[in-house]
């Protein structure tokens, strides 16, 4: 099973797989351009209650981005990195 | 912004959100442009001249993450910035980048420097923040990032103005520097995009050293439970500053301004100069300078958030709330900047990239508790609330009942924005939520107070005559034809008692009437009016009086409550409605808003004032 950024737990750790193709193509661009490309290591920072957007740390940058675009955001396992 | 200096070279300043761009135009420049610790705070080019560098124009472009744009208001500035570049007049660019944050600014920097190179304009790499690295005992290879990139990169602190007299030099050789040709340079973004992750993990310093405390911080911050504590701590702290605190300040201004009048009044001559100078001139002057120190005041503490980096993660912790009413967690400094004056607010909108979030946002300013509406408060207030205080006198009734005017304020604010957002067909796609998370810093203290200044200096310049002229020509129209001697026989009067049927429904009688319809001018102007109604000098220096003569006058609680709805939710200042129809683009918008929050007013003013005859009996 796809996971997405929005199922990433706090303090928990993966890597970049892609954006979801529903996704708009400015959109990936920019994320893309903010550090969350595929293949990067991302980690949920904080993760408020009540659904508020999740913290984020890609590189040496930390974003806040809420449940409509983490959702389109896929993971695979940190361990997979070198595979 | 000396309009006297003729300009023959100029210089362009341009780099991602967030990265100090803008302090640094204020440290070369000398200016006082906004500055926050928040992205998307500059939202339209500033030029200032150069310092030491006479004819020579510094232009600060809006931050920008890339040169695609993903919302109009990126793409202005991307075709500003490439307008710049095809300017003769155009000498050098300089690009700001966060040195702690090399893969956010990266990508933009050379995607600029492309661009630079293809028209045949210098550019010079500012490493911005280079102060922080050096306080975490990290260093970067500027001169080695510098050749990779292919164009000089310079270290800086904006904050502490290291570097900047080298810059200075830079600047100087750089624009003394034969023009360059243009290299036409066409690499791919994709490829951009690889040099990115490349030069990142070359140069980058360690972010888990950089990140540490701020992690910590926000673990507090935006702790589920503990975030939302602090947060309404910070509120009810800002609110409780610019009432209680101010109070001390306020007390200043208006004995000062007693003083002035007390030695000045005397010394005229004819008794009509003297009535115009103690009721007109010294009534209309304090009408807007006995508040100034209460902006001044919540300037200072907005800043104070703003700088420390706690303005972003109150977003953050106001997203949620906010798009169930059809905002953003954007909207938030918007409406918060609001709380001081609608105009910077308005103006702060701009960073709301969803277009129908920012006319959400728009409909919720005006109805902001700002500024103008401290005096009527104030006034009010003093009349029906007690003055008693507890807790050494930190604490008082009259803040309370200031806080909770400002809760209705905004929660009336929200309820538009979520009857529109709701009754309004959605025609496009909204732009997600992506804000970052900047890194939590002292605040500059002296810059603050000087912004603080400025903003007073700048409502006093603006208001100021507008406030004046009303008051005057609400004395003329009360002084006239019989010379004071009885007001309700003025042209004032006479106007008053036309439109008393209007006001009656609130049981407010002809001299409320006058002073509401002077206010859709500026809403402070009620207080000096309401002074020049009840024949009190200075009504402004000293609400004392006018507040016994309100009590007197036998006003009910339910009338007052009414008033307090009423300037809670009217729309009267004229300057907000000249900039919305600016930003909007659309005075049919303008117009709409305008009778539909006057008509709004009256109607919940009406209800509260039955509301209240009935509970009060």
């Amino acid at each position: 099973m796809t996971h997405s950024l929005w199922d990433l737990g706090r303090g928990q750790t993966a890597i970049i797989g892609g954006f979801d193709e529903e996704l708009p193509e400015s959109y990936c661009n920019r994320l893309t351009e903010l550090g969350f490309y595929p293949g990067e290591r991302v980690t949920c920072v904080q993760a408020p209650a009540l659904g508020a957007p999740r913290v984020y740390r890609v590189s040496n940058s930390t974003f806040s981005l809420d449940d409509d675009i983490a959702r389109f955001l896929l993971l695979r396992p940190a361990d997979s990195r070198s595979s | 912004m000396n309009q006297a200096i003729t300009i023959e070279r100029s210089v362009c300043l341009i780099g991602s959100p967030n990265c100090g761009k803008t302090l640094l135009f204020n440290r070369l420049t000398g200016l006082s442009q906004k500055v926050a610790n928040f992205p998307g705070v500059t939202v339209e080019i500033a030029r200032g001249e150069l310092s030491g560098q006479r004819g020579v124009s510094l232009l600060d472009f809006p931050g920008t993450y890339s040169l695609e744009a993903i919302s109009a208001e990126e793409q202005v500035a991307v075709d500003q910035f490439t307008q710049a570049l095809a300017d003769p007049q155009l000498g050098l660019v300089l690009c700001v980048i966060d040195v702690t944050r090399l893969d956010k600014s990266l990508y933009f920097a050379l995607q600029v420097a492309r661009e630079a190179r293809s028209a045949g304009k210098p550019l010079l790499v500012l490493a911005n923040l280079i102060d922080v690295l050096e306080n975490h005992g990290l260093d970067i290879d500027l001169d080695s990032l510098g050749k990779d990139m292919g164009a000089p990169v310079h270290g800086i602190s904006a904050r502490t103005g290291a570097g900047l007299d080298a810059l200075h030099e830079q600047i100087s050789t750089a624009l003394s520097a034969p023009s360059a040709q243009p290299e036409p340079d066409d690499t791919p973004n994709t490829l951009l995009r690889g040099s990115v992750h490349q030069l990142t993990r070359r140069y980058g310093p360690r972010g888990d050293v950089l990140l540490r405390t701020q992690n910590r911080l926000d673990a507090f911050f935006l702790h589920s439970v503990f975030g939302g504590l602090a947060f309404f701590l910070v509120m009810y702290l800002l609110f409780q500053s610019i009432f209680t605190w101010a109070t001390p300040l306020m007390d200043s201004v208006e004995g000062a301004l007693r003083w002035l009048s007390d030695l000045v009044v005397p010394a005229l001559g004819p008794q009509l100069l003297k009535d115009f100078a103690a009721d007109a001139v010294f009534s209309g002057i304090g009408a807007f300078l006995v508040f100034v120190p209460q902006i001044f005041v919540l300037t200072f503490v907005i800043g104070i958030l703003e700088d420390s980096g706690y303005m972003a993660r109150a977003a953050l912790i106001c997203h949620c709330p906010l798009r169930f009413f059809g905002l953003t967690g954007k909207s938030f400094i918007p409406m918060l900047s609001g709380v001081a004056c609608a105009i910077p607010g308005i103006y702060a909108a701009r960073s709301i990239e969803s277009p129908r979030r920012r006319f959400l946002t728009y409909l919720a300013i005006p109805l902001m508790p700002c500024s103008a509406r401290l005096p009527v408060y104030t006034l009010l207030i003093a009349a029906f609330i007690p003055s008693t205080t507890v807790f050494g006198g930190l604490f008082g009734w009259q803040g309370l009942a200031m806080f909770l005017l400002y809760f209705f304020g905004m929660l009336m604010g929200l309820l538009v924005t979520a009857f529109v957002s709701r009754s309004s067909r959605v025609t496009e796609s909204d732009l997600p939520f992506v804000l970052e998370m900047p890194a939590y810093r002292r605040p500059a203290i002296w810059p603050l107070l000087r912004k603080s200044w400025n903003r007073c200096g700048m409502f006093v310049t603006k208001a100021g005559p507008v406030i004046l002229a009303v008051t005057v020509t609400v004395w003329v129209l009360g002084y006239f034809p019989n010379g004071g001697a009885d007001l309700g026989e003025s042209w004032l009067g006479r106007l008053g008692v036309f439109i008393e049927p209007v006001f009656a429904p609130l049981d407010l009688d002809w001299r409320y009437g006058v002073a509401i319809l002077t206010s859709f001018l500026a809403r402070e102007v009620f207080v000096g009016t309401l002074g020049v109604m009840f024949g009190i000098e200075g009504a402004e220096d000293n609400m004392v009086p006018l507040v016994d003569q309100i009590q007197a006058s036998g006003l009910g609680l339910a009338s007052g409550v009414a008033l307090l709805v009423f300037f809670a939710v009217a729309l009267m200042c004229v300057s907000t409605l000249a900039v919305l129809s600016r930003e909007t683009a659309s005075n049919r918008l303008v117009v709409q808003m305008f009778a539909a929050y006057v008509a709004m007013a009256y109607l919940l003013s009406l209800a509260a004032y039955h509301l209240v005859a009935l509970f009060s009996g």
